[in-house]
């Protein structure tokens, strides 16, 4: 049997249904993406080929920009809000000192499992301008700071994008949660016997050796940023007028709104290279040394 | 040892998959003898899928009762309710798109279009004469029955539906405001609702449909043809009126005329609004008639929207209208005969229920000799249908606009428009685009 699994054929035979999946599921599709975005394309007939043409109109498309710009801003919110609270809460969790270390664990992760429709529509009642909790809030604490914050084009995008931070910070802190815990003890009670603090062993000890668990999660929250599409779909239907859209938005309003398949696949494919580009920024800056990986 | 035991399950569990994958045995074949006579007994049972919509008492009441005329007229046919998704014709298109059309789906304008380019629905000219469709048809129906290029691609059950300016009568009576005919008493109107706290208007602005019925039914102050001219490319978003009616929106709005935050108000929290009495006026289309009335009974009446100074002449010009839209017919069907013909019945059906059971009169095929109402038609219903003569015309609703790229510019502009600080030049400007590149 040992002799058989040693064998590259059989390794290959094995592999090989899921490699014959994962291109006709992954790759076959994007190059499709590629293939038809340059097409005048409604999505059933044969099309027409137009070359760059959809790119082109894309530069002029106020609703791509807005998309591109929301995409960034999403990015932005979810990447800090997810990684400072993630690595807040896992490190006051990690301590030794901390009670009810379970059922926080529990806590901090429901709203993860919770049904992204359900979340909106939690945070629909929320920002509602009259009853929301968030308006009374500001009115209990006397603070005049009554918002729109779903029908004002310049808030709505930064409060979508809270939404999606609150969801998700649950996951990004149970990878950051592992990631500590897989650091050996030792490290820090070496850094104790040396007299370093809890702040300064997390400063020096903690926080460097999970840098690859910190680019796992930032390509997560990075591209979940450009891509995002749920929330503002369920919040505001793209609304006020395309002032949330993203690429994925754009692409869904082109493709099913406007029946123009072949435009909405020039934005799909920007988004594609995006996000490709966004992996290889942050591999860039987290690339380990391979002097001190080896060491 | 346990890596063979494993590998043996693996193995049991991929041919049981296999076995399970095996096409059915085919079932025994009837006689010959057999099958001539039920063939001479009642003809063979038919199903037919039927993607429709089916969500409120407006929907689900025709189709229940035109499912129930089906099986006396048709017992050998039965349909296969497939409820369609309120999705922008994603789930229709994804249907056309894999080749798994229902024989019998409900289609709006803009995707007739689609499905023509692509073969993917059946023309019904034949079928709307031989079942007698047409002899039923409206008079005034003839702009919805037939698609632009002359043909019939679908069977409207719906009329010239129109965008209504509700209002609540108590309302105005107790704070001494005139019901507005002009743009100008609109204003005074406003500002007196404002300063006593009640909204002006209520709307669900979330949606866009509405926000783009809002603006055309002020565009029809300027120019009778309202965003139809756009979709037709009859004119340019710089063109006087459209800049006009966006100017005068805006003032509105300024004013206060909305709720605060309307683009983010869903229908149920407007409607509560004007039925709870703290908004005065409402914009929906016709059919909030019949719902309208049973919550503010005589209380709510129907208004022309007001007039702009220098325009008297469009003040019975109103917005909405129908649109070639309805029930269609897959050319793949197995039975696409047979479909048509069920489409024509099932259409003539909901026109039946919506006049029976709806109280309403304005669809696409008269049926007033055929049924009567079970109960008399509602105050507004009745001053619609007196007024019908005098409205001198009609637009679209979004849904009938046939440029799916205009509609949708038109939706995203109309409800920036609603906006605080979105300017009427970057109205125009983004418009203008589209519009050209449709030129």
């Amino acid at each position: 049997m040992k002799k058989f699994f040693g064998n590259p054929w059989a390794i290959a035979l094995f592999t090989l249904p899921t490699l014959l999946l994962f291109s006709v599921m992954v790759f076959y599709p994007i190059i499709q993406v590629f293939y038809r975005s340059l097409f005048d394309w409604n999505g059933l007939s044969a099309g027409t080929f137009v070359g760059m043409d959809n790119y082109v109109r894309l530069l002029d498309d106020k609703g791509f920009q807005v998309g591109n710009l929301n995409g960034f801003k999403f990015g932005a919110v979810i990447t800090v809000f997810q990684l400072t609270m993630a690595t807040l809460l896992a490190l006051s969790l990690s301590s030794m000192r901390m009670k009810g270390k379970s059922i926080l664990r529990v806590a901090y992760f429901i709203p993860v499992v919770l049904s992204v429709t359900v979340v909106c529509q939690l945070w629909l009642s929320i920002y509602n301008a009259d009853t929301g909790l968030l308006n009374r809030a500001f009115a209990f604490m006397g603070i005049p700071f009554k918002q729109n914050w779903l029908a004002d084009r310049h808030v709505a995008i930064y409060a979508i994008a809270f939404v999606n931070a609150w969801q998700w910070t649950g996951y990004q802190f149970a990878l950051i949660l592992a990631g500590v815990k897989s650091i050996p003890d030792s490290y820090f009670e070496a850094a104790k016997i040396d007299g370093a603090s809890s702040w300064k062993a997390h400063r020096f000890i903690t926080i460097p050796l999970l840098s690859e668990t910190y680019k796992f999660c930032l390509v997560v929250s990075i591209t979940g940023g450009i891509k995002a599409f749920t929330e503002m779909f369920i919040m505001t239907g793209g609304g006020p007028g395309n002032s949330t859209y993203t690429l994925t938005y754009t692409m869904y309003s082109a493709a099913f709104r406007s029946a123009q398949f072949g435009y909405g696949l020039a934005a799909a494919a920007v988004l594609v290279l995006e996000c490709l580009l966004a992996i290889i920024l942050v591999n860039k800056v987290f690339k380990t040394d391979p002097a001190v990986e080896g060491a | 040892m346990k890596k063979i035991t494993a590998l043996f399950l693996a193995l049991c569990l991929i041919s049981g998959l296999a076995l399970g994958c095996q096409k059915a045995p085919e079932p025994v074949a009837a006689t010959e003898a057999q099958t001539e006579a039920t063939t001479e007994a009642a003809p063979e049972p038919v199903t037919l899928r039927i993607y429709a919509q089916y969500a409120d008492d407006d929907t689900k009441i025709p189709y229940d009762y035109a499912v129930a005329e089906l099986a006396k007229a048709y017992p050998h046919v039965t349909l296969e309710l497939d409820v369609q998704a309120q999705d922008d014709g994603q789930k229709l298109q994804t249907y056309a798109a894999t080749g798994n059309l229902p024989d019998i789906f409900q289609v709006g304008a803009a995707q007739i279009e689609t499905f023509k380019e692509s073969g993917n629905i059946m023309m019904l000219d034949d079928a709307a004469k031989s079942t007698g469709y047409l002899d039923l048809a409206h008079p005034n129906a003839q702009s919805i029955i037939y698609n632009e290029d002359g043909h019939i691609y679908a069977f409207p059950y719906a009329g010239n539906e129109l965008v209504m300016w509700y209002y609540n009568k108590a309302l105005f009576e107790q704070y001494g405001v005139k019901v507005p005919e002009t743009i100008d008493e609109l204003k005074t109107a406003i500002k007196t609702f404002k300063e006593n706290d009640i909204i002006p208007m209520s709307i669900f602005a979330k949606e866009k449909w509405i926000t783009t019925a809002l603006y055309d039914s002020i565009l029809t102050r300027y120019l009778p043809e309202g965003i139809v001219a756009l979709d037709k490319a009859k004119a340019n978003a710089t063109d006087e009126p459209f800049k006009q009616a966006a100017n005068t929106l805006k003032e509105l709005v300024s004013l206060g005329m909305l709720p605060e935050g309307a683009t983010n108000l869903n229908y149920d929290q407007a409607a509560a609004l004007f039925y709870e009495g703290k908004a005065a006026m409402f914009i929906n289309g016709q059919w909030e008639i019949e719902g309208s009335t049973a919550k503010l009974g005589d209380k709510v009446d129907w208004m022309y929207y007001p007039v702009a100074p220098g325009f008297e002449g469009n003040a019975k010009a109103l917005s909405g209208g129908g649109a070639a839209g309805g029930y269609a017919v897959s050319p793949h069907s197995e039975h696409k005969e047979l479909a048509a013909e069920v489409a024509a019945f099932i259409s003539q059906k909901y026109c039946e229920a919506k006049y029976m059971k709806r109280s309403n009169p304005i669809l696409a095929l008269d049926i007033t000799d055929l049924v009567t109402p079970e109960k008399e038609l509602p105050a507004m219903m009745q001053k619609l249908s007196d007024e019908m003569g005098n409205i001198t015309s009609t637009t679209k609703f979004a849904w009938g606009l046939t440029q799916p790229e205009f509609k949708v510019a038109m939706e995203d502009q109309s409800q920036f428009l609603l906006t605080p600080d979105y300017t009427t030049d970057e109205f125009i400007a983004e418009l203008d685009k589209v519009v050209q590149r449709l030129k």
